[in-house]
């Protein structure tokens, strides 16, 4: 039988929205007050998050996103850093009960079962795509797409990026290296190791049709159904107030 | 202060900055961009170490007996991975 998931689209905002929501979604899901839940959504304006364990001024350039108006935040997954283009970048979360038959207890081996829906949605875009653990999806060896789980109260929360184009000299303006030298280095060989959608393909994937190749996707790839949802009263509220906390500078550079 | 990073081959990235005293931990801080479930257990073994003497068997077992008491998951690297980390980070303070 074909389970119905909720299918949201929340569009561009910002990182400590997008993350407070993410947050919202996972746990109205673990009280059952909104189904399992798919959610696309964009940074506006464009932002660095980084994973839970990572020092923020170890990675991030702060003096460099302040003067480019990026945002920069924690997530509360593990994981790298990542830069969230407005105009390049669509990010997804999963929201799915930890319980359910699809989710591996085995996190390594739940990484690739919810990334299926990624890789099925790359190949019918014509983008012969692969799973690569722990958490990345590549093409012809470059990285296109990095992926993040948590758990918590039941719930499997999993967020991730996908390029649909990617600028890796800006990236690195914001990332933090310990010289220029490596720098140059490092943009160079960012080159060679990541892609994108458009760059792959050669030809403008608009993020409509990356949002309906992802919702066949993952629909195709988890045996699912999607209803365009939207976001329940008890999430927006719940999200409103963690705003606070993703905002603050007590939460971003904890560590 | 010591500090010093170490890429797990095949896994992920570890850094420690610490500083010590007497050959043991006065003070620790374990970043990088592993996985950890549930992830505010970084911050209990940042506290357990606290005392401990830098010996890497010994911060390896601290490290994976609390992950394996509060049924945790580490993944990306393993605790002899943050031990060996620690161990250099300890040989570059003071």
């Amino acid at each position: 039988m074909v389970e119905d998931w909720r299918l949201l689209d929340t569009g561009g905002n910002d990182a400590y929205y997008n993350m407070a929501l993410d947050e919202a979604i996972a746990t109205a899901r673990s009280m059952g007050k909104v189904a399992n839940t798919v959610r696309f959504f964009r940074w506006k304006p464009s932002a660095v998050s980084i994973g839970y364990f990572q020092g923020m001024e170890e990675e991030v350039d702060i003096a460099a996103c302040k003067s480019m108006g990026v945002d920069y935040i924690r997530r509360v997954t593990g994981g790298g850093a990542v830069y969230h283009d407005y105009s390049g970048e669509l990010t997804y979360g999963i929201m799915v009960d930890e319980a359910h038959n699809l989710v591996p207890k085995d996190i390594l081996r739940s990484y690739d079962v919810l990334c299926s829906g990624l890789v099925v949605a790359l190949g019918l875009l014509g983008i012969p795509a692969e799973f690569k653990p722990i958490n990345d999806i590549v093409v012809a060896g470059r990285k296109i797409s990095g992926n993040a789980q948590t758990r918590r109260m039941g719930v499997v929360h999993q967020h991730g990026t996908i390029l649909r184009e990617v600028d890796p000299d800006i990236m690195y303006s914001l990332l933090k290296v310990p010289s220029e030298k490596i720098r140059d280095k490092r943009i160079k060989s960012a080159k060679e190791r990541v892609t994108s959608i458009n760059g792959y393909l050669g030809r403008e994937v608009g993020f409509e049709e990356l949002k309906e190749a992802l919702k066949d996707g993952f629909e195709r790839a988890l045996n699912i159904r999607f209803v365009e949802g939207r976001i329940a009263q008890y999430e927006q509220e719940l999200a409103a107030q963690l705003r606070v906390k993703y905002a603050s500078r007590e939460w971003n550079f904890k560590r | 202060m010591g500090k010093a990073a170490y890429k797990v081959k095949g896994g992920k990235m570890i850094r420690v900055q610490l500083m010590q005293r007497d050959g043991r931990i006065e003070w620790l801080k374990i970043t990088g961009d592993f996985f950890l479930h549930p992830e505010d257990l970084i911050e209990e073994m940042e506290r357990m170490l606290i005392s401990s003497p830098i010996e890497e068997e010994g911060i390896s077992k601290s490290i994976a007996a609390l992950i394996k008491e509060r049924k945790g998951t580490l993944v990306g690297v393993a605790p002899m991975d943050i031990a060996r980390c620690v161990m250099m980070a300890g040989e570059l303070d003071g």
